[in-house]
């Protein structure tokens, strides 16, 4: 099942019209709500907005690693209610997203939540704690729920089951694993030119990424992204509001995400679940946002792990199914040359560091507003922007037109 | 260090209780005799809110779907590094398990290869399944 396909009726009707973004950091030296309320205020500014006109509130506040960390509002994650409360605003509207492709789902809270009139400005926050100690290491002794059919026996941690599918990938489909040092190289690119990341004036070289070592084969290090602290915000409001903001709207054309099914081991991704269900959520995108992989000027694939690129290339249209890495290979996506596909110009996930989904809506907004300053590209109308993988992920397709 | 254990619940222990026993045991629904693992609430198959799964003994032969090598150690009580592999059991299409794969690293692996299940006795009465290749 696939549900719905029914026409999106508030295609072009809510737009992002501003935005701020804390320097990205591995550790940040300050408490994490302390960063989040500054960006919020940055962000509510930069709109040309007061703090009070805020009456919506919308975030993921999940905490994304594996390593049993104590969680608590303010410090790991920040929640919406958390936001509102340290900004000095009782909302109207204030919600978190529970699932996966947080920041698509996020974002398609806050268009449900302008677009029926629950807020008239929308202030979407996702904020990032890198703890101290080993990002995924965990120390259980016992494993119950869930987690008793894999822990036990050794299947642990995100980069085993990324490693699981992308050898599927590879095997069936004869790739190379060398090829995706061109995703990697590419992010770096990318993101060694962006004074926030944290990974600024260090692009990465083909040789480095081959020595990097392999930590679940055919994964090896480059191919994760790394934990880091850093908090971006958004405002959202009506098309109609936005024409008297003082930046250029973007507005958001539809959006959709995708859920695993049942009868799966918790974490395990086999790669006709992967290509299947992503396809499920492509044809959903398309129907949501009225166009199709063609239009898109600015596909920003989400790059957490590598091989994400590759699914997502093929899941939304981009590439057939299994041909990925030839046209990676080929040198299809570097953003620098006219006829390479610019999925990664925002330097994703690998170039600035774990903001989960942050980068890619970010270089849609920059782009689609023209604020990218040297960055700018020419005649950049759609963009889209996912997060996570297909198979548990999000898209949001953006515009820089109101039809 | 010693490995996390399983700790059953009223659904799955009939399975590690067989399992200490060197006995693979699969949920079957009893409202459509799908094999389902793990078992959730609903089934996965028909949609039975009252699966009543049944823990039923396996053959415990399948093949290798996907593998990958774990080289660092997330959990304590595993030696990096080691297999693991994704199997798919006999008894039924796409039903699948992953866990080690007892032959060392360098065992040589294709899609396809033919595995059988072995068992890791973690402690007095408590052991989890894992795969040989099949002789």
């Amino acid at each position: 099942m696939t549900g719905g396909t029914g026409s999106f009726t508030a295609r072009n009707k809510v737009a992002i019209v501003g935005y701020a973004q804390s320097q990205i950091v591995r550790h940040a030296d300050r408490p994490l709500g302390a960063i989040a309320i500054e960006t919020a205020r940055s962000a509510i500014s930069d709109a040309g907005l007061k703090v009070e006109q805020v009456d919506g509130f919308v975030a993921s506040s999940m905490f994304p690693n594996a390593g049993g960390h104590a969680i608590e509002d303010g410090r790991s994650i920040v929640t919406t209610d958390w936001m509102a409360q340290n900004l000095g605003v009782s909302p109207r509207y204030s919600a978190g997203f529970q699932g996966y492709g947080q920041l698509p789902g996020s974002v398609g809270m806050a268009v449900n939540a302008v677009a029926s009139g629950a807020a008239e400005y929308v202030l979407l926050h996702r904020a990032l704690h890198n703890p101290k100690g080993r990002y995924n290491a965990n120390p259980m002794t016992e494993a119950g729920g869930p987690m008793q059919w894999t822990a036990p026996l050794g299947f642990f941690g995100p980069v085993s089951t990324i490693g699981l599918t992308y050898n599927e990938y590879l095997q069936r489909y004869g790739a190379k694993r060398e090829t995706m040092a061109h995703v990697v190289v590419e992010a770096r690119k990318n993101g060694s030119r962006l004074p926030w990341s944290y990974w600024r004036d260090k692009p990465l070289t083909v040789e480095e990424y081959l020595d990097a070592p392999l930590v679940s084969d055919p994964i090896c290090r480059l191919d994760c992204d790394i934990p880091v602290s850093g908090v971006a915000c958004f405002v959202l409001t009506t098309a109609e509001r936005a024409r008297d903001l003082p930046h250029p709207p973007v507005y958001i054309s539809g959006f959709a995400g995708s859920q695993p099914p049942m009868r799966r081991l918790p974490t395990h991704w086999p790669l006709d679940d992967m290509i299947d269900l992503g396809v499920g959520l492509a044809d959903r995108l398309w129907s949501s946002a009225g166009l199709g992989p063609k239009d898109v000027d600015l596909p920003q694939l989400y790059d957490g792990f590598s091989p994400f690129i590759y699914f997502w290339l093929e899941t939304l249209g981009f590439c057939e199914r299994g041909t990925a890495h030839e046209f990676v290979e080929a040198g299809g996506i570097d953003s620098d040359s006219r006829h390479g596909l610019p999925i990664l110009s925002s330097g994703g996930a690998l170039g600035n560091g774990r903001m989960h989904g942050v980068p890619q809506m970010l270089e849609c907004y920059l782009q689609l507003s023209c604020r990218a300053g040297a960055r700018q590209r020419e005649g950049a109308t759609v963009g889209l922007a996912c997060h996570a993988s297909p198979n548990l992920g999000g898209v949001v397709v953006y515009s820089s037109e109101p039809s | 260090m010693t490995r996390p254990v399983p700790i059953p619940d009223e659904v799955s222990a009939p399975h590690w209780e067989a399992a200490a026993n060197h006995v693979l045991t699969i949920a079957r629904c009893s409202a459509c005799d799908s094999f389902t693992h793990p078992p959730g609430i609903i089934c996965g198959h028909c949609g039975s809110t009252s699966p009543v799964f049944t823990f039923t003994p396996v053959s415990g032969r399948g093949q290798v779907l996907a593998w990958t090598i774990a080289r660092q150690p997330f959990l304590p009580g595993f030696e990096t590094p080691y297999l693991l592999v994704d199997v798919e059991l006999e008894e039924q299409k796409d039903l699948r398990i992953v866990a080690r794969l007892l032959d060392g690293v360098d065992a040589e692996l294709e899609t396809g290869t033919r595995v059988e299940v072995a068992f890791e006795d973690l402690s007095d009465g408590v052991a989890v399944p894992a795969f040989r290749i099949a002789q």
